[in-house]
């Protein structure tokens, strides 16, 4: 168990930056998620703290002590990596009492470690076979086991759920977060799926292009991204952006003028989550929208809609569709839950929008070309 | 849809269609195999030559065996071929096999058994009588025992195949895993010490073995002979190596071993195929070298299965064809057996690009 520090880490390779100067903490028996497309430095992070990269410059510390140079050996990391890395010429019980080979532990101790691990991640029936008689999903708990045996400070997760089927990684996300609060290690995943992130850890670290873009909770993520790259990265079907430029205490956004609740210039970008848009069958609404495309998706129906912000997506809870492609439909949405952004991608706090004193009148002379038109 | 009504007017004729693919497929695949067999005979016919010529007696009834073996063995195949490309699947083929398979042993038992004698390899087991016969004078008179040339190559072959494969591994190894100055250039060196006739430095050898004081000595051709292979054994490695995930080699080091314990625990199994495979390839060009050893061990007082080789077919009291030959399948044997365990090993041999 430990809490982890990192104070002003950087990565370079040559002359390519991988991480910019980075400062994390992570408590003791905290659930982190490492979230962000691929290439932005997540899965160094993670090597950084297994001690398998050196930093270039900054301190790593656990409970408050460097361990800048303290071997990956000693560092007492349990790590699973996306593909498992079993060593393919050991049996099971061989992969999981591996770590235990360089700790002097007496063999009877090591056998009862061995086990005591294999049945935590239910694979204690499978100790004599190898890895390749092993499924995905099998070798993922072998994988977890061995990191797990030595019973380590941290524990490392690198996308260990992308190699298997959906219905197993469901099982397995539920599996390790389960497991997570019962031993209480702290472990951070790194993960490029959101979904991943945020079901399974009590805090997510959005990082972009070698930087951290956000750091907080799922929700906070959700509900307030600080920059354009996090509400976009964050949510799927993805928020609806919508370029647009404000004058004062109004905005243009696509052909519409929205009334703001505080006063702002200069060029925005507006954003809006699917399921924050409501659809009425009238459109007798003081914004309209023409149904273009509609996509089941079980639970939950996803639509493209034409509206005079351009093309805008909605998603509605319920099994059928309410109307069909075509239709015109009125469109309202939740002012508190609107979104601005300034030129540069960050976030403008306290700027909401609201459709109900809209404007009707768009003002032609700085009309700017809508995303329907482009589309035409 | 005009499509469809304009298709089925006309029935095609399925089983005809069926057929004509079969006759396509049995003739294809009987051009291939009638090919593949006439260009495989010059390959197969010296070698049933030597093992018919070491097995018959001095009457020179080599030529007759050789021509029944070849009539028998060629029958016998021509009707295996046969009934694979035409007999029906299954049980009765099998039973069809297996009993034209009875029927070739049996007529080359009766056809060629009764000429065959193991005379030929009396120098084996009885060494004097073989010299007495041929003479005092005769090579094999004048030479040691073929077990002690055999024990020199056995020697010979596995020294330099134990030092080739113990300093290509951990070579291999950096040259895949490592990246220091020079490497690029050494790894083209390889390839080019590879591609190097070594024929060309016999005589700068020779000088070089003469002022080490290594000539006549055994161990020295061991010597030569391993720096001449181990480019091509740590090539060959290299690319196995190569092949072995990092990952595997990250988690061993946070299960807390050393950079060589995870050599040693985790990468080294991984490439034991390629460790035979480059074993085998050492220990059969050990088993077959000629011209250094020749040239090398001047004064012949340790012998190799190929100097042995050479000298009784040099006789100056004549060459006896059927002792020669006799030799020669003693000396194939060991290397043949080899192949024959390791050669699933020496396909998974990739001689794979650089990478960086």
């Amino acid at each position: 168990m430990a809490k982890i520090t990192l104070d002003k880490v950087t990565k370079s390779w040559g002359q390519t930056e991988v991480l910019r100067p980075m400062d994390l903490t992570i408590d003791d028996g905290e659930f982190v998620a490492i979230l962000g497309p691929s290439g932005c430095g997540k899965s160094t992070t993670l090597f950084l703290l297994a001690g398998l990269y050196a930093p270039t410059s900054g301190q790593i510390l656990f409970d408050d002590h460097t361990v800048n140079r303290v071997d990956a050996r000693d560092r007492n990391v349990g790590i699973v990596f996306q593909s498992y890395a079993l060593y393919p010429h050991l049996t099971v019980q061989q992969n999981i009492a591996f770590p235990l080979r360089f700790k002097d532990v007496p063999k009877d101790e090591a056998d009862r470690r061995v086990r005591e691990a294999a049945a935590l991640v239910q694979v204690d029936k499978l100790l004599e076979r190898r890895p390749g008689q092993l499924s995905g999903g099998q070798q993922q708990r072998v994988a977890l086991a061995r990191a797990l045996v030595k019973e380590p400070n941290i524990l490392l997760l690198d996308e260990p759920l992308s190699n298997l089927d959906a219905t197993l990684r469901i099982a397995m996300r539920a599996e390790i977060k389960a497991l997570q609060s019962r031993l209480g290690i702290t472990t951070l995943i790194v993960t490029h799926d959101q979904i991943e992130a945020t079901t399974m850890a009590d805090r997510i670290i959005c990082m972009n292009n070698g930087n951290i873009a956000q750091i907080g909770t799922p929700d906070e993520l959700y509900r307030s991204p600080h920059d354009i790259f996090v509400a976009g990265f964050i949510g799927s079907p993805p928020i609806n952006l919508i370029k647009g430029e404000a004058r004062g205490d109004t905005a243009l956004v696509g052909e519409r003028v929205l009334s703001l609740s505080a006063i702002y210039r200069g060029a925005v970008t507006f954003g809006l989550r699917p399921e924050d848009i409501a659809l009425i069958a009238s459109a007798d609404t003081a914004m309209t929208g023409k149904v273009s495309l509609i996509e089941p998706m079980g639970r939950e129906i996803f639509y493209t809609l034409q509206t005079p912000f351009g093309r805008l997506h909605a998603l509605e809870t319920g099994e059928t569709a309410r109307f069909v492609i075509g239709e015109t439909v009125g469109l309202t949405f939740n002012a508190q839950r609107t979104l601005f952004f300034d030129a540069e991608g960050n976030r403008l706090p306290g700027l909401n929008a609201d459709i109900t004193t809209t404007i009707h009148e768009p003002v032609p002379s700085v009309r700017h070309p809508s995303h329907a038109e482009v589309a035409q | 849809m005009s499509v469809t009504t304009s298709s089925s007017s006309a029935t095609p004729d399925w089983s005809r269609m069926a057929r004509r693919t079969l006759w396509n497929r049995t003739g294809f695949l009987a051009i291939v195999i009638g090919f593949l067999t006439v260009v495989s005979l010059p390959i197969v016919l010296p070698y049933l030559w030597l093992l018919a010529i070491s097995l018959t007696g001095k009457g020179g009834d080599g030529t007759t065996i050789l021509w029944r073996l070849f009539a028998v063995a060629a029958a016998g195949y021509l009707a295996l071929i046969t009934i694979a490309l035409f007999a029906p699947e299954g049980q009765t083929a099998k039973r069809l096999q297996w009993g034209v398979t009875l029927v070739t042993v049996a007529a080359l038992v009766a056809g060629v058994g009764p000429y065959l004698t193991i005379d030929n390899f009396a120098f084996l087991w009885d060494p004097a009588s073989v010299a007495a016969e041929r003479g005092s004078q005769s090579r094999i008179g004048l030479m040691p025992s073929v077990w002690s040339a055999m024990g020199n190559s056995f020697a010979f072959a596995g020294a330099q195949t134990l030092i080739v494969t113990v300093v290509a591994a951990p070579a291999a190894y950096a040259l895949s895993r490592f990246s220091f100055a020079g490497r690029e250039s050494f790894l083209r060196g390889l390839l080019l010490l590879h591609a190097f006739p070594a024929l060309a430095l016999t005589v700068a050898i020779f000088i070089q073995m003469y002022w080490m004081g290594l000539l006549n000595s055994l161990s020295g051709v061991i010597l030569v002979l391993c720096a001449l292979e181990l480019p091509f054994a740590i090539f060959v490695l290299k690319g196995f190596f190569d092949a072995v995930p990092w990952d595997i080699e990250m988690s061993a080091i946070t299960d807390g071993a050393s950079r060589f314990q995870a050599f040693r625990m985790v990468v080294l199994p991984q490439v034991v195929g390629g460790l035979i495979a480059v074993g085998t390839f050492t220990f059969l060009r050990g088993w077959e070298e000629y011209v250094f050893v020749q040239t090398l061990l001047i004064e012949k007082t340790s012998l190799t299965m190929s100097l042995y080789l050479f000298f009784v077919s040099e006789d100056s009291m004549g060459v006896d064809y059927s002792l020669v030959a006799a030799v020669g399948v003693v000396y194939v044997l060991p290397a043949l057996v080899l192949y024959i365990f390791t050669q699933k090993y020496l396909t998974q041999m990739s001689f794979g690009g650089i990478k960086g």
